[in-house]
């Protein structure tokens, strides 16, 4: 069984949205919601105080318990007095931030100050079809999708802009101009970090790439917006698919999702571009079985990036110039022609 | 009551994060025998997340070369074997595969119990994300942070010797017990504590509403001893019960093993540890599996087990720990080719992202076999680091004489040539004196040592049916010298055949043909200043010595090898040894 990649013009794309910890779902069942749409919203604890009742108060603890004017759970804001007064000096003790007291044990308050709100949104618009209530939204759309290798972990949205007229042209500082600004832009290899710094400076939405140098990781990584990486790092031009069905969605609005979810995890990198369907789509494949005529992308050198479709699975392991023995499929790659690949260098492409 | 079972057929299955392996043992002429392995993709990633594909791909194979019905129509495994000739009487399993669990540390002393916790997570597939001790400067709220930022799925408490401190100990527990409510979401982390036993009850008592725990023998039931390997049996029971719940399929080989599903890691320390004591008690043994997520390696000195898993260093999803410890020109020096540096990074950051590939062309193979060497290269260094004292001297830039050396792990065991798989361990161990290198081509060592739970008997003879494969003896002289200076004079008398003669020089990697299976004297007598292990510098002396599919093996680049020359010499060099080794055609 092969890893499977997506780059579908039309399909249905149904994707689990979900808050990093419980909070509050604040959309409904079947609501039709739009790419910057709230869909749930947590508070995060931000810090921990300890407070010492019986130093503040001067009390011994189980006296000092009794002063407490506020209970477990409820808000407070900055300032708000959560036990006292006592005594002649009127001693109190005041909340040292907005949040809430989480437990009192031997005289001490233990105080979670509340973080900013965390909104979750919905990335690309919708249906909402699916909730738990607390976390997570299932969100449905038809639509073009491309799957992506690497992300920077970042997400956005905007109108897509073709900046290479192939995915094998490299990307300069050169091609950028104002026009650009606000745009999720559509390019080929970038290997020079003046061209990150160019796409940082204009403020773009998001930056599509067939391959990044292994060099700019840490640059990508800092950049405020999503950039997604089609096939790997080094010079390697993005698959025609990918490309070409991008280009004939340039000027939609896209959602670029630069998350990787790691190995254990359905979270990819990708690139969704809500359509209207004129018909009910299917969902993606989720498995297709290596066969004659299955199209494939090849995932290592000498064709790294290459797509073709198999045409002979032989049952002999055949030997490479490195003299590795594998297991193989002979390709008809696009622009090359027939070609032995190891099953362990193809990924399925549908 | 002995718990060990009577069975003439064993089946082990592993479930890597590449591969999944299925390996069928056989009572043939009264001893169990490798009859078949079957090897599939793991299918414990996307889009399945479910290892029973991958199991069930694997079996289909050893079905289809054996003709052995294994599973019947309900995909359950036919077990105990039927009068028919099907499934089979015995199951093991091992599994490496699935998300590493988020671990915090808490411990009560630095440079004891926290020491012990560390050396304890390091055997294990644990992620470290956080850890806590009582003497540690961060204030109570600042723990508490510590805690929530961890988001532990376990968390190993250790402190105390028994019937020592229990008042610190139960302060950490309140503490933890505070920070582990405070955790977000629903699932309980998991504890185990490994302290002192005395406070077992107290602390089960006040974690109970906020994790679930597991009580493991005190890992220092004294200060001055450390029970690593008690605790690590409870821990790894502990660690696949976390994985069962994240991955689909682990269960069910829990169910058809009896419960007995072992980590890798431990099935391969077992081997490992019951081979120190059958071998050389003078000399240790060492096992190292170089796998796609993780690089285990296992020493045993005369049965105490030494087990190191590195998750951050891999040939695969864990490939690009070689940058964040080391650098490209760290991998570089082992290429015979000119690679740019930036290429080298690219290779790696690529090989994360597919880890299954394979290198076609040579470039890429030397790549890969490059990354290799520094993977075990960093992964000994830290593993040493845990080895008694004596096998083990801060000062002593050599390694500490070791016999066997087994070699496991799908990159090693599909290297082209034997030759390619001695050289990369040469490179990156560099072992001395003599001793034999022995490969697992089938990755059959963690099954082995899953089996001798329950059958020591296949353990022991399968071990020595011919399913590994003897690369060779490997001869290193200690010392330094001038390149072409004698370093030693050497007769080779094969049993049964001819003897060869000669004088190695320094710098030489030299092969003497000696086939699998066969044994010849094998005469040393190293110049003055280099110690082949025959009683110090420039003693002679003569061993007995195995073949293998490389030969013997005379690797006279002096200990430690020096890898500070110029860059281009430094690349005809490992090319030259590529030659001499036989890796290459």
């Amino acid at each position: 069984m092969l890893p499977l990649t997506h780059v579908v013009p039309m399909t249905t794309i149904r994707r689990e949205r979900q808050l990093p910890f419980p909070g509050a779902v604040v959309v409904r069942m079947n609501e039709k919601v739009q790419a910057g749409d709230v869909l749930a919203e947590a508070e995060p604890a931000a810090r921990f105080y300890v407070l010492d009742l019986t130093r503040a108060l001067g009390l011994p603890p189980k006296e000092a318990a009794r002063h407490l004017r506020r209970e477990r759970g409820e808000r407070v804001d900055a300032g708000d007095v959560l036990a006292g007064p006592v005594g002649v000096a009127r001693r109190v003790v005041r909340a040292p931030a907005a949040g809430e007291i989480v437990a009192v044990q031997d005289g001490r308050v233990y105080f979670e100050a509340k973080g900013a709100v965390v909104p979750m949104r919905a990335s690309f618009s919708g249906v909402v079809v699916g909730t738990d209530g607390f976390q997570s939204v299932t969100i449905e759309t038809s639509g073009a999708l491309v799957q992506a290798v690497w992300g920077n972990g970042k997400e956005d949205g905007g109108v897509l802009r073709q900046v290479a007229s192939a995915g094998s042209e490299k990307l300069e500082p050169e091609a950028f101009d104002l026009s650009l600004r606000g745009a999720v832009l559509l390019a080929g290899m970038c290997s020079h970090p003046g061209t990150l710094k160019q796409a940082g400076e204009l403020a773009v939405r998001g930056l599509i790439l067939g391959s990044l140098a292994a060099d700019l990781v840490p640059q990508a990584r800092r950049l405020p917006f999503p950039l997604i990486v089609t096939e790997g790092f080094g010079e390697i031009p993005m698959n025609h698919a990918a490309f070409s069905l991008l280009t004939t969605n340039v000027g939609r609005e896209v959602a670029l999702d630069g998350r990787v979810g790691g190995p254990y995890s359905a979270q990819r990198p990708e690139v969704i571009i809500p359509l209207s369907a004129t018909r009910q789509v299917s969902l993606p494949d989720e498995i297709i079985p290596l066969n004659p005529g299955v199209r494939v992308r090849v995932v290592q050198a000498p064709h790294r990036g290459a797509i073709g479709v198999v045409r002979e699975i032989p049952s002999r392991a055949v030997v490479y110039p490195s003299g590795i023995l594998a297991r193989s499929a002979r390709v008809e790659l696009e622009g090359i022609g027939p070609e032995m690949v190891p099953l362990a260098n193809l990924e399925i492409l549908q | 009551m002995s718990s060990y079972m009577e069975a003439e057929t064993l089946l082990a299955i592993d479930v890597g994060s590449v591969n999944t392996r299925a390996s069928l043992f056989d009572v043939v002429d009264g001893r169990y025998r490798l009859v078949a392995t079957g090897r599939a993709a793991s299918t414990a990633d996307a889009p399945l997340f479910d290892v029973s594909e991958g199991v069930r791909m694997a079996l289909e194979h050893v079905q289809s070369v054996t003709g052995r019905r294994l599973i019947d129509e309900t995909e359950s495994l036919i077990m105990p074997a039927t009068g028919a000739g099907a499934g089979v009487d015995a199951f093991v399993a091992t599994a490496s595969a699935g998300p590493r669990a988020r671990t915090l540390l808490v411990g009560l002393m630095p440079g004891v119990s926290l020491d012990s916790a560390r050396r304890l997570a390091a055997s294990c597939y644990l992620e470290v994300t956080g850890e806590i001790g009582s003497l540690d400067r961060r204030r109570e709220e600042e723990r508490l942070d510590a805690i929530v930022k961890a988001k532990p799925d376990l968390v190993l408490l250790v402190g105390g010797t028994d019937g020592g401190a229990a008042q610190s100990l139960g302060r950490m527990a309140s503490i933890l017990d505070l920070g582990l409510s405070l955790l977000p979401g629903t699932e309980k982390p998991r504890v185990v504590f490994a302290g002192n036993q005395r406070m077992a009850a107290v602390v089960s008592e006040r974690l109970s509403s906020a994790a679930e725990v597991t009580i493991a023998p005190n890992v220092r039931p004294r200060l001055e001893e450390e029970d690593v390997a008690s605790v690590r049996q409870r821990l790894s029971d502990v660690v696949q019960s976390v994985r069962s719940s994240r991955i689909s399929g682990l269960e069910e080989l829990r169910h058809w093993s009896g419960g007995h599903l072992l980590n890798t890691a431990d099935g391969f320390g077992r081997v490992i540890r019951y081979l120190s004591h059958v071998y050389d008690s003078g000399k240790g043994v060492l096992g190292l599996d170089l796998g796609a997520s993780q690089t285990t390696l296992a020493a045993g000195f005369g049965g105490d087990l030494r087990l190191h898993v590195r998750t951050d260093l891999g040939l695969g999803t864990a490939v690009t720990g070689v940058l964040r410890h080391g650098t490209a020109a760290d991998v570089a020096r082992w290429l015979p080719v000119q690679v740019p540096e930036p290429r080298i990074r690219d290779y790696i950051f690529n090989k994360a992202l597919h880890p299954g590939t394979l290198p076609v062309q040579m470039e890429e193979l030397h790549l890969e076999y490059a990354i290799a060497r520094e993977v075990l290269r960093m992964t000994l260094t830290s593993a040493r680091a845990d080895w008694p004292s004596g096998w083990n001297l801060e000062a002593r830039a050599t390694l500490a004489p070791l016999e066997p050396i087994i070699i496991s792990g799908g990159a090693l065991s599909r290297a082209p040539r034997p030759g390619y798989a001695a050289l990369t361990v040469l490179d990156a161990l560099q072992p001395v004196g003599v001793s034999t290198l022995i490969l697992d081509p089938h990755s059959l060592t963690p099954a082995l040592g899953a089996a001798a739970g329950v059958l020591p008997l296949a353990t022991v003879q399968a071990l020595d049916s011919g399913s590994f494969v003897a690369l060779g003896t490997v001869v290193a002289p200690i010392g330094q010298g001038r390149p072409g200076r004698p370093v030693l004079r050497l007769r080779l008398e094969r049993e049964g055949g001819e003897t060869t003669e000669g004088v190695v020089r320094f710098g030489q990697l030299t092969v003497l043909p000696l086939r699998q299976g066969d044994f010849g004297k094998l005469t040393l007598r190293p110049e003055r200043g280099f110690d082949v292990g025959l009683g110090g510098p420039g003693k002679a002396g003569a061993v007995r010595v195995s073949g293998g599919a490389v030969g013997v093996i005379i690797d006279a680049r002096g200990r430690p090898l020096d890898l500070d020359r110029d860059g281009g010499r430094w690349r005809d060099l490992v090319q030259k040894w590529l030659w001499d080794i036989g890796a290459l055609e």
